[in-house]
């Protein structure tokens, strides 16, 4: 027990001597603290240890790597004020020039319109036209060649870009116009054409029960009956050809969301192209 | 509230019902909201306060009738009512394409149904609504 005692006192004097010596709020020091959150993938951290000492030490490495953890926490407009920082003669400029374009795609989808730059690797060249061609599919307008859409990409990555490019070209939308016509045929025909069986039945069934209940009772002079049932029946088969119309339009939002989402995943398990950066090891 | 960890617990296991948050009065903009206002109390006062809530979508067919009247017309809709009712009464019970409200109802905005496709809002059946 003594010495457990004597041992537990002697560590703060041992300790503080060396604390005192050790400048820890020193830009090296800060820097290699910044490293070590920025490795944990604490980047909200790392980026304040790293603003901290940023005009001490003025290194491209750390505004790409500040740049880098905006972009991974979701701040892209954040990380793009700092590509603004980095000098286009650094070596990491390309890779900058890059990853604003994969956070200008994130935050607002559209056409990538910028050119390459001649700093470029070949990979970095052929990454940027991969995202280039796929900024092509958030446009209304596209008119591209299969050949020239698929071309940068490679062979594992060719079955997933070709299916969008055929979703692009020919999106398998149904016809608002066409489900209110069958609908107005047949009642729930519409319905069934955008795949909903089990309302176009029923629309079916009711439409038909109704218009049965109508003749039925004009037939034996029952009028008063028979309008009423005229009546439901009308809007029935009225709202039938409405909601198989509204029911097309919503199948093609679907498509779109199904397709944006697809798109979305496919990028991000391809890492919008970029390669995986390792300032760990 | 001090000491509530050692006490017992004054729990209700009452299941909120959303009758209690109806609104019965007549306030409306139009004589088609003021129609479908007068219809919708008549309908809930008389039937389905005393019938219990059995409409599987969130907005009810009731609520899902006055707010289609404000977002449109009265004509229009009564078109987007026998649509909702027709898909409410689906008789294979296909609901499966909604998405639904933490309650569990299926959620069917009437702002999908405008006939209006920069209004839709499509949702994945996967995806809980947080507000009814």
């Amino acid at each position: 027990m003594r010495n457990f005692l004597t041992i537990i006192f002697l560590i703060p004097l041992a300790v503080h001597p060396q604390s005192s010596s050790f400048d820890f709020h020193s830009p090296e020091n800060i820097k290699k603290f910044a490293d070590h959150l920025f490795c944990e993938g604490d980047y909200l951290r790392a980026i304040e240890q790293y603003e901290l000492i940023n005009e001490n030490l003025d290194n491209d490495t750390i505004k790409f790597k500040v740049m880098l953890g905006y972009s991974e926490l979701g701040f892209f407009s954040e990380s793009n004020d700092f590509f603004r920082g980095i000098n286009d003669k650094s070596i990491f400029y390309p890779d900058a020039y890059f990853l604003s374009f994969k956070n200008q795609l994130i935050s607002e989808p559209g056409l990538i319109i910028a050119p390459s730059i001649n700093s470029f690797n070949s990979f970095q060249m052929k990454s940027f036209s991969k995202l280039t061609n796929i900024s092509m599919l958030y446009e209304d307008k596209f008119n591209i060649s299969r050949e020239n859409f698929t071309a940068p990409f490679d062979a594992e990555e060719l079955n997933s870009v070709s299916t969008f490019f055929d979703h692009k070209v020919e999106p398998p939308y149904k016809s608002p116009a066409l489900a209110g016509l069958l609908s107005a045929v047949i009642p729930g025909s519409g319905k069934m054409y955008v795949g909903e069986w089990g309302d176009g039945i029923t629309a079916l069934v009711v439409t038909s029960l109704f218009a049965f209940l109508a003749y039925d009772n004009f037939r034996t002079d029952h009028t008063t009956r028979a309008w009423i049932f005229t009546g439901l029946g009308a809007f029935f088969y009225a709202g039938n050809i409405y909601g198989s119309v509204a029911s097309a339009q919503i199948f093609n939002a679907r498509i779109d969301f199904d397709f944006n989402n697809g798109l979305e995943l496919f990028l991000k398990q391809q890492n919008y192209f970029l390669p995986e950066y390792d300032f760990c090891e | 509230m001090e000491n509530l960890k050692w006490r017992k617990a004054d729990i209700s296991y009452e299941k909120q019902i959303h009758f209690s948050k109806r609104d019965f009065s007549f306030e409306s903009e139009n004589a088609g909201e003021f129609i479908t206002k007068s219809l919708a109390n008549a309908y809930w006062f008389f039937i389905s306060d005393v019938d219990g809530d059995n409409c599987p979508f969130r907005p009810t067919c009731s609520a899902f009738l006055l707010q289609s009247a404000k977002e449109t017309n009265i004509f229009q809709a009564s078109l987007m009512f026998f649509d909702r009712f027709t898909r409410d009464m689906n008789i294979a019970k296909g609901h499966d394409h909604y998405p639904r409200v933490s309650a569990g109802y299926y959620y069917d905005p009437p702002q999908n149904y405008t006939l209006n496709q920069g209004r839709i809002k499509y949702l994945p059946p996967a995806f809980i609504v947080d507000d009814e």
